[in-house]
């Protein structure tokens, strides 16, 4: 329910750099929401594309979203594992439903601890 | 004749696409705002701790408790965050502590900004008296609030035993970024499917090193604990 704030605060943060780099227009914004960070993708690319709108310098922009999977630590093997999210269209292909509780794939227990992710960044601004 | 707009005149040209590097925080004006507030906080002498919960779970019903324990020896103010009423602020301040009441008109947590406000309103309460101890009461959601920092020093989680023992894995952001799980509503216990096993082994697996304490405001069970690490907070400040 926050990202409309969040994309608002994206919006101020490409004014600022418009205007520090004197741009007319901002054309292609990459930002990377981490797996745990919180934000709803659908949600925060909806509420940049409304606010965008509101400002001559951005309603050019096209925002490029990269979510990264997330990332576990097994408390019992220690290793790193990628595993991604499970997506409701999964459950349409019984062979590719994931498994709850998650496995470590390395020792096939369980107890994996997710590991940072909680990233929302600004990576780098297009603009002209 | 300009390519790229069609115009005639080629002094006001700067149609040179330009990349810049900026990796810095979406929240990154959250963040000043929050440094700042803990300084301001740490200024007025106190430790501040943001309460984070499902509504309901008891948050104002253990600062009641809490105060009626502390209040003679340790200063406390309290911000409370709701989208509506006075009502949490009115309970604290009948009680005998200052509050200020945050509404924020919708807004689903507490932003270090909305924080700032209230710092100078509850110092303004203090009458130049200062505090030991600030709470801020955090709008009741187990998503949003995790998100943003306050400028807290501690981060507190309830988890009342009739929301079930499976909320950590369920909401693992918030329950990730707290120092301290509290268990609360343990006189319940008896009368609701919550597991403290399976709260607390959830809750392990996201922080291994998580403080969890359980307890009931209404019995007084488990408040010992704590009271106890609220004053080794207040003890490390004051070193």
């Amino acid at each position: 329910m926050h990202e409309l704030s969040l994309a608002q605060s994206l919006i101020d943060q490409l004014l600022g750099l418009a205007k520090e780099h004197q741009a007319d227009r901002i054309t292609k914004v990459l930002v990377t929401l981490g797996p745990f960070s919180g934000v709803v993708r659908d949600s925060f690319e909806f509420g940049f594309n409304i606010l965008k709108e509101s400002q001559a310098l951005t309603r050019d922009a096209e925002l490029e979203l990269e979510t990264p999977d997330p990332v576990y630590i097994c408390l019992d093997c220690g290793k790193l594992s990628a595993i991604p999210f499970s997506h409701p269209s999964d459950l349409l292909d019984i062979h590719s439903s994931r498994p709850y509780p998650k496995k470590c794939p390395w020792c096939c227990l369980s107890r994996l601890s997710p590991k940072g992710g909680n990233e929302l960044i600004l990576n780098h601004v297009e603009m002209e | 004749m300009c390519d790229t707009c069609g115009c005639q005149l080629h002094d006001h040209h700067h149609h040179d696409a330009k990349v810049v590097e900026v990796n810095r925080s979406l929240l990154e004006a959250n963040q000043k705002q929050a440094e700042a507030n803990r300084h301001h906080i740490e200024h007025m002498g106190a430790v501040a701790i943001n309460l984070i919960s499902s509504p309901g779970s008891g948050k104002t019903t253990l600062l009641e408790r809490t105060i009626e324990a502390l209040k003679e020896t340790v200063r406390i103010g309290v911000i409370e965050g709701d989208i509506e009423t006075e009502r949490d602020a009115d309970r604290i301040r009948a009680k005998g502590v200052p509050a200020v009441q945050l509404t924020t008109g919708g807004a689903c947590h507490l932003d270090a900004p909305m924080v700032h406000g209230g710092l100078h309103v509850l110092e303004h309460f203090a009458k130049g008296g200062g505090y030991d101890l600030i709470f801020i009461e955090n709008v009741g959601n187990l998503v949003c609030p995790a998100t943003f920092d306050l400028g807290e020093h501690r981060r507190v989680v309830l988890l009342s035993t009739p929301e079930g023992s499976d909320k950590p894995a369920k909401y693992p952001a918030t329950f990730k970024s707290a120092d301290l799980v509290l268990i609360t509503k343990t006189d319940l216990l008896p009368y609701f499917d919550f597991s403290v096993e399976e709260a607390t082994s959830q809750s392990l697996l996201l922080k291994p090193d998580l403080e969890i304490l359980a307890l009931s405001a209404t019995t007084g069970a488990g408040f010992d604990a704590w009271l106890s690490y609220l004053n080794q907070l207040l003890h490390h400040k004051s070193r």
